[in-house]
């Protein structure tokens, strides 16, 4: 897949984080240079405290990096004051939370336009039912989410990731809370949403079948890239994990 | 389990201070008002104490008129008692005491002391003798018919100094005197507030009162005796047909202070009132707090279920906290209140009531009340909440979220329906003519039904009111609608304060109207002259009945006429009576002669009004015995009825009874016809003139004059915006609680938000909109509950001449106004906190 006509979407150099301070310092990103290209399913896999988290909450502009710098679209988000991240985040990135991706008074239609609607924007309608197509919610847009299933609040969730036609979807952990099969349900979902509509997504995992669904995993430890895999499968990805295990 | 729930008060700190806001808003109300009542009744008593401390004797007349809200005249003594007085074996000196209306006319003209309300302005006499009143503090007494020595505040405020010529104005008329000295009375400056007019003897008489004649006689002993066998000696000079009596100076000091402790009370009342209201409104406050807080912790308190905590041990935990809470709060409430009282010494002489100034009266009750009350109002106001705490389902440990339990409320909205039906039936059968007493029951029954409905209702009433907000403010609007509709039972509880603050506020300004409406009719049927000269006296002085003889004088004037009032006594019942001037009333003044002339009421005749005539079956020609203030029985003729008691009232005199009388007599209105043809301008400019001169009184025009009549009850205003001004800062710490504990509970939504893009400007606004709503929930229904109140209680009214009821229409748009920024104002820190809310932690809290 290392064609040269991949584009970068987002990218990270030198990206570092350090919690604590004097003798008690922690490094949960240690020099982390990494490029996500566009239309492009990535995973970033690693044990807990591996930094995968953190990485992704720099990209993302919802927290700083403490050197280095994190770039989404050719924009550096360090040089960016509070109120323009947040209008990077509406615009630009999708979100896929774990849990609790839906806000409860909103009905599922709300839900999905809510990054437009906060923007004050009508979006591409035609691409809004054609996403809303996809993940099979054209008879639940009335719906709140308390009367909706785990699985449902997902793809409500994955939904409102692609409305507003982001730069880039990242989303964390989006099937921890689901049984095996919604799970695999969901990232079908995003799949497609790669494969079909041309979409960028970066997923933090830590399971082994989930990132199977991806293009291309990054493999973190100790807050840094100790490798990478294209074109992965549940038992290679298992083995590679292994292997950095030790 | 005790230690469990101190632990849990402790740790959560921010949760302790905003439930004890609750208790410290209603406790220190409470104890702000009784102390400075109570300084209040220390002040004044001291200063009496000052004053009489020289004092051993106190001669005066035993004979009283009482008039008809409460106002007493005693009558005068004859001048020569002093030196019978002065002959009594152990009297070393006495002196005359007078004290009767006069005001002082500042440097700029203006008469100085305000006119009605706030402290009386008086004339009295000043002598130099060991029991005085007064000292004087620099110049001399006053000596001669053209002296007068001033109170220091009153010589300060006028801008006088010694040698000054003052212009006074009293019964006589006004009057030019020398001033030459300033007094002091105790050790201050003017008592209570009071301007004072200081004479000698023979002036004081001839000037403020009856010329030979006193108002009392203050004795002081040479020390041969003790006092009571000083006033008994003295008592055995008089016959008993003197009707005189001679009191000691213990007694005179207590009845004084009585007397001030009396018309203080009603205002300590007042404030009494103010902090029930305002611990009863805190008390839904506090109610709310533990009822937020026990579903926040409902995940808590099923794990302890879980782990084998009964029901009751959660219920009892949450006491505890109760108590912990009303005490701390308590204890800071009555620290507030100190402030509060001082407070008020503060607004209330800015407010035109002056007041005396004394240290902060801190009693040892007042403490104890203020904790007892605040600790049982808050222990009281968790219960409910403790006891359904205690009811979880250990189950709900396992649950992912923990919300305030939803249930229907059917139960509830049937006995809150239950409520306003059984209410309003009360309120049917009074207007159907049962006893206006049930009145009250029924108003009540109405109140607690809509409180207790609140819940069900909230939900489709905020969302109704919040349609404007979703529509102009697009998502954030939207969910600030739903927010407020998310909890109907805590949005419900929370607008609960406005709502109540509210249906008071509206009442008394509906009622305010209708009365407003009532006087501007009757004096424009009845007032018929061109112009009138008006004083606020309130039965306390006002303009010299020599004014109106002045007036009538003028060019292009036709006639003018006074209208007074004198404190009768007929049958033994204390009366008041106009009195008019019945050769210049045709064509200012109409009662609605009933076949007569005005010419019929001569000195000896008194007119009664048609509804006085068939009560006590009295006709023309009927004799009815009349004591005036100089306690003479005087047999008055009826000579004729007449239909418009509203404003005169059931009898009417004629000025000319009070000729040659000891009896003070003052109008309280001139009324002006013009000429015809008479150049309007140029008479209203002499007019004004004639009343410059004079020193007192408002020259207004026909219209003018009906105005201000029908605005006097606009002092109403007073106590309404006192009520809103409570309910305001109430409603406002009521609502910032709830949004602060439900954006701490919403931390993850607005984490999520933040996520995906929402802007700190666009959370303030989501949560600002929210507490709008919040607060026009209270006012809306607030509204139409004062609104029905309002109506009721001039139904119940109806027989004191309300027909017409009246919406406040001013003031509703105000309070809807007031509403909305109490919403916004409330908004601002809980606003300001949902912004600071981490996104990490928040989307990572589990």
């Amino acid at each position: 897949m290392t064609s040269p006509t991949l584009t970068v979407a987002a990218s990270t150099h030198g990206a570092t984080k350090i919690y604590g301070k004097d003798d008690s310092v922690v490094y949960a990103l240690n020099d982390v240079t990494v490029d996500f290209y566009a239309g492009q399913f990535t995973a970033i896999m690693g044990p807990s405290g591996s930094g995968k988290s953190t990485l992704m909450h720099c990209i993302a502009g919802l927290d700083e990096l403490t050197q280095g710098s994190a770039i989404i679209d050719g924009a550096d988000l360090s040089k960016m004051s509070d109120k323009h991240l947040t209008e990077l985040r509406r615009e630009k990135i999708g979100f896929i939370f774990q849990s609790f991706n839906l806000v409860p008074t909103l009905t599922a239609d709300e839900n999905i336009r809510l990054p437009l609607l906060l923007g004050n924007k009508k979006g591409n309608e035609e691409w809004i039912q054609r996403v809303i197509d996809t993940v099979h919610l054209q008879d639940r847009l009335t719906h709140r989410p308390s009367e909706l299933s785990g699985g449902q609040q997902q793809r409500v969730a994955v939904a409102r990731a692609l409305a507003s036609e982001p730069r880039i979807i990242l989303a964390d952990e989006p099937t921890g809370n689901l049984d095996s099969t919604t799970g695999g349900e969901i990232l079908s979902f995003m799949r497609m949403a790669v494969d079909q509509l041309d979409q960028t997504i970066v997923m933090v995992t830590h399971d082994p079948v989930a990132a199977a669904y991806a293009d291309r995993i990054v493999f973190l430890a100790d807050g840094k890239v100790v490798s990478e895999m294209l074109e992965p499968t549940a038992e290679k990805v298992l083995d590679r994990m292994k292997s950095l295990g030790n | 389990m005790f230690r469990i729930a101190l632990k849990s008060i402790l740790g959560r700190k921010a949760r302790l201070v905003l439930t004890s806001l609750a208790v410290i808003l209603g406790t220190a109300f409470l104890s702000g008002t009784s102390i400075f009542s109570a300084t209040l009744d220390r002040t004044f008593n001291n200063l009496f104490q000052d004053v009489f401390a020289n004092i051993d004797g106190y001669v005066r007349s035993t004979e009283v008129v009482e008039g008809d809200f409460g106002l007493i005249e005693r009558q005068r003594i004859p001048a020569d008692t002093v030196e019978k007085v002065l002959a009594v074996p152990g009297v070393a000196d006495a002196v005359p005491d007078i004290q009767a209306f006069a005001r002082i006319v500042g440097k700029d003209g203006k008469p100085i002391g305000s006119e009605g309300a706030g402290p009386p302005t008086f004339g009295s006499v000043a002598v130099e003798f060991k029991g005085a009143l007064w000292t004087i503090a620099q110049g001399k007494f006053p000596s001669g018919p053209n002296e007068v020595a001033l109170d220091e505040s009153s010589a300060e405020k006028a801008g006088y100094t010694v040698g000054d010529k003052v212009k006074v104005i009293a019964q006589a008329g006004s009057r030019e005197f020398k001033m030459v000295g300033i007094a002091s009375y105790g050790d201050v400056r003017s008592p209570g507030g009071a301007t004072f007019a200081l004479f000698d003897v023979p002036t004081a008489a001839e000037f403020l009162g009856k010329p030979g004649y006193v108002d009392a006689i203050l004795v002081v002993g040479d020390g041969t005796r003790t006092d009571a066998a000083l006033a008994n000696d003295i008592d055995k000079i008089f016959k008993s047909s003197d009707k005189v009596e001679t009191l000691t100076g213990a007694e005179i000091t207590k009845e004084t202070q009585d007397d001030i402790g009396e018309a203080l009370s009603f205002f300590s009342i007042f404030l009494t009132i103010f902090s029930v209201i305002a611990l009863g409104v805190g008390s839904f406050v506090i109610y709310n707090v533990f009822s937020i807080s026990a579903a926040q912790r409902q995940r808590e308190n099923a794990l302890l279920r879980a782990l084998g905590a009964s029901r009751s041990q959660i219920t009892r935990a949450m006491l505890i906290e109760s108590v912990v809470v009303g005490l701390f709060g308590s204890i800071a409430g009555f620290i507030g209140g100190i402030g509060i009282s001082k407070l008020l010494g503060v607004v209330l002489p800015a407010l035109g009531i002056d007041l005396p100034s004394g240290g902060l009266v801190v009693t040892q009750s007042a403490v104890i009340t203020t904790i007892f009350v605040g600790l049982v109002v808050t222990v009281l106001s968790a219960i409910l909440p403790a006891r359904r705490a205690g009811k979880v389902p250990p189950l709900a440990a396992m649950r992912a979220t923990a919300l305030e339990t939803n249930n229907k409320g059917t139960k509830q909205l049937l006995i809150g329906l239950g409520f306003i039906a059984l209410g309003i039936s009360i309120v049917g059968a009074v207007v159907g003519g049962a006893d206006n007493n049930y009145l009250g029951l029924g108003i009540v029954g109405v109140f607690i039904g809509t409180i207790v409905i609140g819940p069900n209702v909230a939900r489709p009433v905020a969302l109704f009111l919040g349609r404007p907000a979703a529509a102009l403010r697009g998502v954030t609007g939207t969910m600030a609608r739903q927010n407020a509709a998310r909890n109907p039972k805590r949005t419900s509880r929370t607008s609960s304060p406005v709502l109540i603050g509210v249906a008071l506020v509206t009442a008394v300004s509906a009622l305010a109207a209708s009365i407003n409406g009532q006087i501007s009719d009757i004096f424009t049927e009845q007032f018929k002259g061109d112009y009138a000269i008006s004083v606020s006296a309130q039965g306390f002085g006002g303009l010299s009945p020599s004014l109106a003889d002045d007036i009538s004088k003028i060019d292009g004037v036709k006639n003018a006429t006074g209208i007074g009032t004198a404190l009768a006594k007929i049958d033994n019942k204390g009366r008041t009576l106009t009195v008019i001037s019945p050769d210049t009333i045709e064509g200012n003044y109409d009662i609605g002669l009933i076949n007569a002339s005005y010419d019929s009421l001569d000195k000896k005749g008194i007119f009664i009004s048609r509804s006085l005539a068939e009560r006590d079956n009295l006709t023309v020609g009927s004799v009815i015995t009349v004591v005036l203030g100089d306690a003479i029985s005087r047999p008055l003729t009826v000579r004729a009825l007449y239909e418009h008691d509203d404003l005169a009232g059931n009898r009417v005199i004629s000025r000319e009874a009070f000729a040659g009388t000891t009896v003070s007599s003052f109008d309280f209105g001139v009324y002006v016809n013009l000429e015809d043809g008479a150049d309007d301008t140029a008479v209203r400019a002499a007019l004004q003139k004639a009343v410059d001169d004079y020193g007192q009184g408002k020259l207004l025009s026909r219209d003018e004059y009906i105005d201000e009549q029908a605005g006097q009850i606009n002092q109403l205003l007073g106590l309404i915006y006192g009520l809103l001004f409570l309910s305001v800062i109430i409603a406002i710490v009521g609502i910032i609680i709830t949004l602060l504990l439900s954006v701490f509970e919403r931390q993850r939504e607005l984490g999520l938000l933040r996520a995906v893009g929402m802007t700190r400007s666009q959370v303030r606004t989501t949560v600002r909109w929210e507490s709008v709503i919040t607060s026009l929930l209270g006012a809306v229904t607030g509204i139409i509950l004062g609104i029905g109140l309002g109506w009721v209680i001039v139904f119940a009214l109806r027989d004191q001449g309300l027909s017409s009821f009246q919406i406040p229409i001013g003031t509703t748009i105000f309070i809807m106004v007031m509403s909305f920024l109490v919403g916004i104002i409330a908004a601002i820190y809980p606003a300001w906190r949902a912004t600071k809310v981490d996104i990490l932690s928040a989307l990572n809290t589990n």
